[in-house]
């Protein structure tokens, strides 16, 4: 028994499985996490080493050049990029996609290990660090104070990190910013030399002073007493009357050469957050954890924490990498639910009888709940991609329970009951429905191939429409005729109904429709001549539009968030630049009225960590962070938002460098701007080559925040010891270099310790004696002899510009100038881009090459473009199979290319640039719009085969396929509207997908009604019919000579 | 004793196996998948992609007095939709085992 025919006659069992199915699903459901994407391990592994002391080209030729040689034979390995900087030296390692990471790193070891000997002795050992998704921040919050500012640091530690850190799923909290408590002894080094005192001597003295030392036990009587002298000092007050020395018999206090300050942490750091003095609390998740959970979590519990905390301590959301999840889901959940709502009405409209519709409609959910169950076996997310794929497919799972109910409805209106009607009209086009669907999941399955970053998006895109659809067909031949046999009625149409009825008003437009239709095709099939020329024209003329709109990688979503970074003259004291970050600060507030709230970190965190190799901070550098109003509470997007806060700094003449990102951190997109690699040896040639082509692309129309990868160089006071002095007054390079450290950056002397915590005692000039030249000059030395001596005695104070740092790709030095596309399509700007380059003279030795998103994008087309033959092959097999012809698919397929003038059309019109979003989404076209062409050119073949003629079987069957093609075209155009017109959070990425579908599906389906019946009528001229006597009765000759008597 | 071939059009199935209940016929011999096209009317029943329409037959031996509601039920079914197809032919049966 057939697979439908067991369903129909055990409706129960068929009903409940997919009750089950339901049940599962739901489960599944809730059971899945949320996240903005699949979860994929980066394919990145970075090498770092220090070696104290050592420049960057030092760095450069002992560390970097031959740990990168060794690395360089890693198998998987794709790129390798490095920096060389004072100090220590970063390896970037990228590896392909999809490659073990743990493999990776373990072959990176055994290849470190070959070259650990050749190091130099002083380096300390590479270390290798893997990166994850999961070590982005996922939240930020900005803390105020104005009372309690001093002490914040204990009380955020005690009363919020600690709390924070036992909520499950975050992984570590962190804190920037803190104000840490200091006591400073700043010494007066006059006074200190008058009487023969030095900073050491100092900080020794207190050193011995503040300790608790165990002085053994004394027995008395019974008891056994251990003594203790309790030497440390309780209160910082206590310092300043400690004896430091004697001198003429009296006591030296050190409140008589030093001022003690009991302080918070100078620092060349500052936050702001809206003007005020702030920090920054981050959290980030553990792998594999929630965000949208953690963040909830977190959010509850700082409310109920903060209840704890001083009233002038406020904490403020900055940013918070779930609210765009959350807005994006729901913006996604609300896109579905339009899209069902659509489709429901469509085929309504259609079909005009509400039992029918409740069948059809159900293959909907059933089809999307096994996406669901898909997803959680595999372990996956509730992300933007998936349900981006639901609501692309949800137009598209109709469409087989659609021709099937048709089928049963006209063997109902013949007088079959139901159930008989349900069997049998299943069997006339079940493998009919099964092939078309086969040819929509020939384009989509090779979706899951694709590799790469593009591949991460594609991948499941394209097994969650194919796992949809092949579900669909499954429920389409089993429950719609399950249900058909249970629910249906004969409910023959009504003559004379009256207007208000779907009888009377829509089912009679329907039938002009056929009719207008039937005159259309009549008068094509009649000029031909005129046909065809205007197709090849119409097809030439919008591929020419591709050439207009331009191309772009992935559109930049707004997620309200964007950050800025603002240069001064290198070298700028953080005063200084903090002036200028409060005023930028000011102007923002009160220009740009979508931003709610800024951050402003400005100068150099000494405790930065990891971090701060990342970024390239300094004292003159100041970076922000904006968040603006949701998306739907504003009317410029964030690009345009971004765009005005550069009009604001560019006019400021103490900036020297800016730019202003729309991009945040949570995207794995990475960046949208477009790098040009200058390749070559000599620094000064090729700083020059960058300098000469950032002044040149600046010029270029729609090229925003053109930025120099390498740091400019900066200004620095090198000490330089004249070697003979030295030895002649018996004194060491490292001597002098510590006794002038110890003078301007402090000795950290001892520990102050209160209430369980420790504070640094750090002992130093007073800040007046260490601000010039000629001080530090000044500073005073006592030789082995006892004699004081002048820094400036042995040696000379420079002014001195450091070399930068020192970056590498693929082995060789390279500069990076990037630029941010503005309004304006990457593949024009790139152009521009191209013409500036090839006005510059290169230096020998120097290479330039462009690569960014620009490269991506060009790879990603490439691969796109693969995809696309592979599609067309595979969906010509199916159907050259299905039909048994080599011709027919080429009929058929002749609606793909109309199919690509209709995207082409659609994007000019909406003013949308290809990007690889909308390319995937012509190649989805490829599958979709043959469906409705294989609809057609198979009913002709069928009519013709009952012996009709040719023309005439073209228009009776254009006439019967009309309102299938119409309906089922029209469910998957209004199902992607929704994600089409969208406009919430994280709408821009898909909407051009949508836009391509519908455009290239209205078209093509125009194309397919009017131009394959008339490239039916030329190609099969003498058709398809009598096949069975071209082939089979072809050599039977047996019969020559006996006739028919009729 | 008559012998009724029935041949029809498988969607008549349920209605054809009624008659036969209701009529007491115990003795038949049904056939599934039959190919066949009518001398005069409708379309050819064949089961291809071009003819998706198949028959079934039914063989029933029945006594004389048994054949004229069978054959009557026959039309009312064909009446249904003369569409779709049902045909019965009847012969004598000469002697049996």
């Amino acid at each position: 028994m057939s697979i439908y025919g067991s369903a129909v006659k055990k409706p129960v069992t068929t009903i409940l499985i997919f009750v089950a199915a339901m049940v599962i699903g739901l489960y599944s459901l809730t059971q899945l996490p949320i996240d903005l994407y699949p979860e994929i391990e980066l394919p990145f592994l970075s090498v770092y080493t220090t070696y104290p002391g050592a420049s960057a080209s030092d760095i450069e030729t002992n560390i970097t050049r031959p740990l990168e040689d060794a690395l360089a034979s890693v198998s998987n390995l794709k790129e390798i990029t490095s920096r060389s900087n004072d100090n220590i030296s970063v390896i970037f390692l990228e590896f392909e996609y999809e490659s073990n990471l743990d493999e990776a790193s373990n072959d990176v070891r055994s290849n470190l290990s070959f070259v650990q000997g050749q190091l130099p002795e002083d380096a300390e050992d590479p270390v290798i660090l893997k990166f994850n998704s999961s070590m982005m921040p996922i939240v930020f919050y900005a803390i105020t104070a104005n009372e309690s500012y001093a002490g914040l640091e204990k009380i955020l530690d005690e009363r919020v990190v600690n709390p924070l850190n036992r909520i499950e799923g975050v992984g570590s909290v962190g804190l920037s910013g803190v104000p840490g408590r200091e006591i400073y002894v700043d010494v007066d080094p006059q006074k200190m030399e008058a009487y023969h005192l030095t900073i050491e001597q100092i900080g020794n003295i207190l050193r011995a002073e503040n300790v608790n030392v165990p002085a053994g036990y004394i027995e008395m009587g019974k008891t056994d007493y251990p003594i203790r002298i309790q030497g440390e000092f309780q209160e910082s007050e206590q310092l300043a009357n400690v004896v430091v020395g004697n001198y003429a018999g009296n006591n030296i206090y050190l409140r008589d050469v030093a001022t003690v300050l009991d302080t918070i942490r100078e620092s060349r750091f500052v936050e702001k957050v809206n003007g005020g003095r702030g920090m920054t609390l981050f959290i980030q998740k553990m792998s594999g954890a929630n965000t949208v959970q953690v963040c909830r979590d977190v959010e509850k519990e700082l409310k109920a924490l903060s209840k704890d905390l001083p009233s002038d301590v406020k904490i403020e959301k900055i940013f918070d990498s779930s609210s765009f999840i959350k807005g994006s889901i729901n913006n996604l959940t609300e896109t579905l639910m339009y899209a069902a709502i659509f489709v429901v009405l469509v085929v309504l409209f259609f079909l005009g009888r509400w039992r029918a519709t409740f069948i059809i409609i159900l293959t909907i959910p059933i089809s999307l709940v096994a996406a669901f169950v898909y997803l959680f076996i595999t372990g996956n997310s509730i992300n933007i991609i998936s349900l981006s794929s639901l609501s692309i497919a949800i137009g598209m799972v109709v469409d087989d329970a659609i021709v099937v109910l048709e089928n049963i409805t006209k063997h109902i209106e013949r007088g079959s009951s139901p159930r008989e009607a349900a069997i049998y009209a299943t069997n006339e086009v079940w493998l009919a429905v099964i092939v078309t669907t086969l040819t929509v999941v020939a384009v989509f399955l090779p979706l899951t191939f694709v590799k790469g970053l593009t591949g991460v998006m594609f991948s499941q895109l394209g097994m969650i429409v194919s796992i949809t659809i092949i579900v669909s067909v499954f429920a389409a031949i089993t429950l719609t005729p399950t249900l058909s046999a249970l629910m249906l009625k004969v409910k023959p149409i009504r003559e004379n109904a009256p207007f208000f009825s779907w009888d009377g008003s829509i089912h009679k437009f329907l039938e002009w429709l056929d009719n207008i239709y039937v005159r259309t095709i009549r008068w094509a099939l009649h000029h031909k001549k005129v046909i065809v020329p205007v197709a090849i024209f119409v097809f030439f003329g919008s591929m020419a539009l591709f050439g207009i709109v331009g191309a772009e990688f992935i559109p930049q979503s707004d997620e309200s968030t964007c950050t800025a970074t603002v240069e001064l003259q290198t070298g700028t004291r953080y005063e200084q630049t903090l002036k200028v970050a409060d005023r930028i600060d000011s102007l923002v507030k009160a220009d740009i009225p979508e931003v709610t709230l800024i951050s402003t970190s400005t100068g150099t965190d000494d405790a930065g960590g990891f971090a701060s190799l990342f970024s390239t901070s300094g004292t003159h550098t100041i970076s922000y962070q904006f968040t603006l109003l949701p998306v739907k509470e504003r009317k410029r997007g964030v690009e345009e938002v971004a765009e005005s806060i550069r009009q604001l700094i560019s006019p400021m003449p103490e900036v020297i460098n800016y730019s202003v990102s729309t991009s945040s951190n949570s995207g794995m997109m990475g960046g949208n701007t477009v790098d040009v690699e200058i390749y070559g040896y000599d620094i000064t040639a090729t700083n020059l080559l960058a300098e000469e082509l950032s002044k040149r692309f600046k010029t270029v129309q729609g090229a925003k925040d053109v930025q120099i990868s390498r740091d400019k160089s900066k200004p620095e006071l090198q000490i330089q010891f004249d070697n003979e002095k030295l030895l002649r007054y018996g004194l060491t390079t490292a001597q002098v270099s510590t006794i002038v450290k110890n003078r301007i950056d402090g000795l950290t002397a001892t520990r102050l310790r209160q209430f369980g915590d420790e504070y640094d005692v750090i002992v130093r000039f007073k800040k007046d004696a260490r601000n010039t030249i000629t001080e530090v000059e000044n500073i005073g030395i006592t030789t082995p002899a006892g004699e004081v001596i002048r820094l400036g005695e042995i040696a000379q104070v420079k002014e001195y510009w450091s070399p930068p740092n020192i970056e590498r790709k693929r082995k060789e030095r390279v500069v990076t100038v990037s630029v941010t596309p503005y309004k304006r399509a990457l593949s024009d700007i790139v152009a521009d881009m191209q013409k500036e380059i090839s006005q510059v003279e290169k230096p020998s030795g120097v290479m330039i090459q462009i690569s960014g998103s620009y490269e991506d994008m060009q790879e990603s087309f490439m691969d796109l473009a693969l995809l696309m033959v592979v599609s067309l092959i595979l969906v010509y097999l199916v159907m050259a199979s299905q039909f048994e012809s080599l011709k027919m698919p080429i009929i058929i397929m002749l609606s793909i290319p109309f199919a690509f003038s209709g995207v082409g059309i659609a994007l000019f019109l909406t003013n949308t640039k290809l990007s690889v979003i909308a390319a995937i989404g012509a190649v989805m076209l490829i599958g979709i719009v043959v469906k409705n062409a294989i609809v057609l050119v198979d009913f002709i073949n069928l009519v013709r085969d009952r012996g009709v003629e040719l023309y005439e079987a073209v228009i009776i069957s254009g006439r019967s396929r009309l309102r299938p093609v119409l309906m089922t075209s029209a469910t998957t155009i209004l199902g992607m509207l929704p994600l089409a017109l969208s406009s919430g959070e994280g709408a821009e990425i898909w909407s051009p997908m949508g836009i391509a579908v519908i455009g290239g599906l209205v078209f093509s389906t125009l194309v397919t009604l009017i131009l394959v019946p008339v490239g039916y009528v030329l190609m099969a001229r003498r058709g398809e019919r009598d096949k069975k006597h071209k082939v089979a009765y072809r050599d039977m000759k047996f019969l020559d000579g006996i006739e028919s008597v009729n | 004793m008559k012998a009724v071939m029935i041949i029809y059009n498988v969607a008549h199935t349920e209605k054809l196996e009624f008659a036969l209940e209701k009529l007491e016929i115990r003795g038949y011999t049904q056939w599934d998948n039959v190919k066949g096209q009518g001398t005069l009317t409708g379309v050819p029943h064949l089961g291809t992609h071009t003819w998706p329409e198949i028959n079934g037959a039914v063989l029933a031996v029945v006594s004389d007095s048994q054949v004229f509601p069978l054959l009557e039920a026959v039309k009312r079914i064909n009446k249904v939709n003369e569409e779709v197809g049902i045909r019965a032919f009847t012969w004598e049966i000469q002697e049996t085992v």
